[in-house]
C-alpha cells in the first residue's frame, strides 16, 4: 500500500480485482468474531445502557475536546512526557524522525496503530535510514508480504499459512511448517531479538484520559507492552479524537471495546501509562513523547451531523457485519481503515473528492448502526455525504450493459414460472457438482467468471420447497 | 503550547464554535459498578473465567506452597527465574523455596537480556477482578513491569485482599500510579488462519494462585 494519502479511491474497480480467496478468508474471521460478540452481549444485562452511555460519552467528549485536548496536555506534561502536536501528517513525520534522530535510533518496534499508518511513517523511517519493525503477528505478516492489511482486527486473514511458511523462508531465511504454531513460535523468536535491540518503541494509543495524560493501549499478543516497556524511548502518535474525560469513563468504553471486537470480555493486556518510568528499577522507557494528530480531524468536528463518525473506537464490529466488506474485504477501500468506517471516515479525512465513490459502497442495510458499541449513526451519515457529494463532485451514475438487463429478465422469468423453478432446483447440483467444493465454487467458465473472478461463490444448498419440508418436520419446540 | 498546538485547538475550537473560558458541561453520567458477590463466589468465578482464558487458577493452602512450586517447577522445566520483592512474597519465602529446587535467581531488575532468558517471573496482584478473569499488576521499583512480562511463565499470586468487583474500584485506586497493567490470560493471537495461538510476545502460560483468607 502507498503511503501518500490516495487521490481519488476507486472503489468500484478495487473491488473489482479482489483475489477469489479474500472474500471466504474475510467471512470466517467476521463469523468467528460475531458469533462470540453475541455470546459476550447476551451476557450482559446493561448492554444496551452501555452503548448509550458510551454514545453520550464520545459526544459529550468531542463537542468539548479544546478543553480535554489542553487538560490532557498539561496532565502529560506534568507526568513528565513531552506533547507535540501536528497539524497534518508532514508534522507528524517530522516530530517523529526528530525524536528518533536524537535518540540515535538504528531499528524502531511498532505496535499496531492506526495513526502511523495514516501519515506514513514506516515509509519515512526507512528514507531516514530507520529501521521500522510491525510487531503484531498479522502486521508482521503483511509489512514482509508488502501489502495493506485486509481486516482491522486480523490483517492477513487473506493469507494462507502455506502462503506465510513461504514468506518466511523467502524474507527471514527461516524454515517453518506450515502450521500457525510453528510460524508463531518463528515470529516469536525473530521480535524478541528486535524489541531487545530496538532503541526506540511506537506505539498509538486506544485512549488517552486527559485527567491524568494517561495513555491506554489495549492488545492482546503483548507486543503493545513490548514496544512501551522495553526499549527506552516511547514515541506514541494519536489522533485528538481518542482523547477521553477520565479513567471513570474508561470504565464504560472498556467494557465495549473487546467485547465489540474480538467477544473477549476484556483484551489479554491493557496498559495504563503515565508519564515515562520514575525510577530505573521498575523499568519501562526514560522518555515518553506523545504526537498529538490533527490531519483533518478538527474539520470533520465542523459538520454537526457527520462529527459523530469520530466517535469511533476502532473495534472493526461494523466490518464484520457488513455485506458489502464482507464480499470485497479491506482492500477495496483503498486507505488503511475499510467497511462502514471507512466509506465514512475517509471521504472526510481525504475530502469528498478523492472518496466520493466510498458513501455508495454501502447498501444501507444499517447493521452497522445495530451493533457499533457507541451508536454512530453510519447510515445517517452515508446519505449525508452522498449529498455531500453530489453538491461538490460528480460521480458517474450506476449502469447495467445490456447482457445484464438480459439475464435479469431471464432470471425473473425462472423464478417466477413454478415448473422452471422446480426443474432447476433439480439440474443445478447435477451440474454444479464437478465444480463445488466444501460448499463454494471457486471457478466458473465465461461468461459466468464475472462472478468467480471476483469472489467465490455459494454452492446451491437444496431447493426451497425440499428444504422446507424437512425443516418443518423437525420438533417445533425445544 | 507550541504554534502548531495553539493551531490545532484554535481551529478545534472553530469548528465547535466554542471560545476559550466557555464553560463545561458536566460529563454524562457513568452507569454503576457491578456488585460483588460472597468472597468465595468470587474466588470461583475469578478461577473459572482465567481457566476459561487457557490460564492454569487455582486455590493454593498455606502449606501447599511448597508442593505447588515444585509441580510448577518440574511442569514448566523452570531453571532460571526472576520475582518481585513484595511482602507476600517475601512472607511466603518464594525466593527461598525456588533456590532449594536448584533454581537460579534473577535480579527483578536486571538488564532486559537477562529477563528474557528467565523461565519464569512471579508478581503478586494488585487487583483481581472476578467478572472478567483479569489480573491488575502496578509498578515501583521492587515490582518491575518486564517481570511479568519477559519470561516465559507469568506466576501471579492473590491473595483475597486484592479482588474488586469491578474497574471503578481499579482505577479510583490505580490512576494516582505511573503504571498499570490488566492482564486476562496468556499472550494470544488469531492472527494465522484465525487459529489461537498462546504466548506470541508475553508470557506462554498464566499461572494464577489464589491464597487463602488471611494468608
Amino acid at each position: 500500500m502507498s503511503d501518500a494519502p490516495p487521490e481519488y479511491i476507486d472503489f468500484a474497480a478495487y473491488s473489482r480485482h479482489v483475489p477469489t480467496t479474500i472474500p471466504a478468508a474475510v467471512q470466517q474471521a467476521t463469523g468467528r468474531f460475531l458469533d462470540t460478540r453475541a455470546a459476550r452481549v447476551a451476557e450482559m444485562e446493561n448492554w444496551e445502557a452501555l452503548r448509550q452511555a458510551a454514545s453520550d460519552l464520545r459526544l459529550h467528549t468531542l463537542t468539548h475536546l479544546d478543553v480535554y485536548l489542553e487538560r490532557l496536555e498539561q496532565q502529560v506534561t506534568a507526568a513528565g512526557g513531552r506533547v507535540y502536536w501536528a497539524r497534518d501528517a508532514v508534522e507528524a513525520r517530522a516530530h517523529v524522525l526528530g525524536i528518533a534522530r536524537s535518540s540515535h535510533a538504528r531499528t524502531v518496534v511498532k505496535a499496531k496503530s492506526m495513526a502511523t499508518e495514516e501519515i506514513g511513517l514506516n515509509h519515512a523511517l526507512e528514507e531516514a535510514g530507520i529501521q521500522p519493525f510491525e510487531t503484531d503477528l498479522g502486521e508482521y505478516i503483511i509489512q514482509l508480504a508488502g501489502t495493506g492489511p485486509s481486516h482491522i482486527i486480523v490483517p492477513a486473514v487473506h493469507l494462507k499459512k502455506e502462503e506465510i511458511a513461504q514468506l518466511f523462508r523467502e524474507k527471514l531465511g527461516l524454515d517453518a511448517p506450515a502450521d500457525p504454531v510453528a510460524l508463531t513460535a518463528v515470529a516469536r523468536t525473530a521480535l524478541r531479538e528486535r524489541f531487545l535491540a530496538a532503541e526506540m518503541g511506537v506505539s498509538g494509543a486506544n485512549f488517552l484520559v486527559a485527567e491524568t495524560g494517561t495513555l491506554v493501549l489495549v492488545t492482546n499478543e503483548g507486543n503493545g507492552r513490548m514496544c512501551t516497556t522495553v526499549p527506552d524511548v516511547h514515541v506514541a502518535v494519536v489522533g485528538i479524537d481518542k482523547v477521553v474525560p477520565d479513567w471513570e469513563s474508561l470504565t464504560v468504553l472498556l467494557k465495549l471495546l473487546a467485547r465489540s471486537a474480538t467477544g473477549q470480555k476484556l483484551s489479554t493486556y491493557t496498559s495504563f501509562i503515565t508519564g515515562p518510568r520514575r525510577s530505573h528499577g521498575e523499568g519501562g522507557p526514560k522518555e515518553l513523547h506523545l504526537v498529538l494528530l490533527d490531519n483533518g480531524r478538527s474539520r470533520i468536528l465542523a459538520d454537526e451531523v457527520a462529527r459523530e463518525t469520530l466517535k469511533c473506537i476502532r473495534c472493526g464490529c461494523c466490518l464484520n457485519v457488513c455485506p458489502v466488506y464482507k464480499n470485497v474485504g479491506g482492500f477495496a477501500y483503498g486507505w488503511f481503515i475499510s467497511g462502514p468506517i471507512g466509506a465514512i471516515f475517509a471521504p472526510q479525512m481525504l475530502g469528498t473528492r478523492a472518496g466520493r465513490e466510498l458513501p455508495y459502497a454501502s447498501t444501507l442495510c444499517g447493521a452497522c448502526v445495530d451493533v457499533c458499541p457507541v451508536k454512530i449513526p453510519i447510515t445517517k451519515i452515508l446519505l449525508h455525504l452522498r449529498r455531500r457529494v453530489a453538491q461538490g463532485d460528480r460521480v458517474a451514475p450506476p449502469s447495467a450493459p445490456w447482457t445484464t438487463r438480459v439475464a435479469a429478465r431471464l432470471a425473473r422469468w425462472s423464478l417466477a414460472t413454478a415448473w422452471l423453478y422446480r426443474l432447476g432446483a433439480r439440474v443445478m447440483p447435477v451440474l454444479e457438482a464437478p465444480l463445488a467444493r466444501n460448499g463454494w465454487i471457486r471457478w466458473l467458465p465465461a461468461p459466468l467468471n464475472r462472478w468467480t473472478r471476483v469472489r467465490p461463490m455459494p454452492a446451491f444448498k437444496a431447493g426451497f420447497r425440499s428444504w422446507w419440508a424437512s425443516h418443518t418436520k423437525g420438533p417445533t419446540t425445544p | 503550547m507550541s504554534t502548531a498546538g495553539r493551531a490545532v485547538i484554535d481551529s478545534v475550537r472553530a469548528a465547535l464554535g466554542r471560545q476559550a473560558g466557555t464553560p463545561v458541561d458536566p460529563r454524562p453520567e457513568i452507569l454503576p459498578p457491578r456488585q460483588a458477590a460472597d468472597p468465595e463466589a468470587e474466588v470461583d468465578q475469578l478461577l473459572s473465567e482465567v481457566n476459561a482464558l487457557a490460564g492454569v487458577a487455582k486455590r493454593v493452602g498455606p502449606d501447599e506452597i511448597e508442593a505447588s512450586l515444585r509441580n510448577l517447577i518440574e511442569q514448566e522445566t523452570v531453571r532460571r527465574a526472576t520475582l518481585w520483592s513484595s511482602p507476600t512474597l517475601r512472607r511466603l519465602d518464594v525466593e527461598g523455596r525456588l533456590r532449594a529446587c536448584g533454581v537460579e535467581i534473577v535480579a527483578p531488575d536486571a538488564d532486559k537480556h537477562a529477563l528474557a532468558q528467565c523461565d519464569l517471573g512471579v508478581t503478586e496482584a494488585d487487583f483481581a477482578l472476578p467478572e472478567t478473569g483479569t489480573l491488575g499488576l502496578l509498578s515501583s521499583p521492587e515490582r518491575p513491569r518486564a517481570v511479568s512480562l519477559l519470561p516465559r511463565v507469568h506466576l501471579a499470586i492473590v491473595s483475597r485482599s486484592a479482588f474488586r468487583a469491578d474497574l471503578h474500584q481499579v482505577f479510583s485506586e490505580a490512576k494516582a500510579h505511573p503504571y498499570l497493567i490488566l492482564i486476562s490470560g496468556p499472550s494470544r493471537t488469531a492472527d494465522i488462519e484465525l487459529t489461537v495461538t498462546l504466548g506470541v510476545h508475553g508470557p506462554r502460560a498464566l499461572h494464577l494462585w489464589v491464597l487463602s483468607d488471611g494468608d
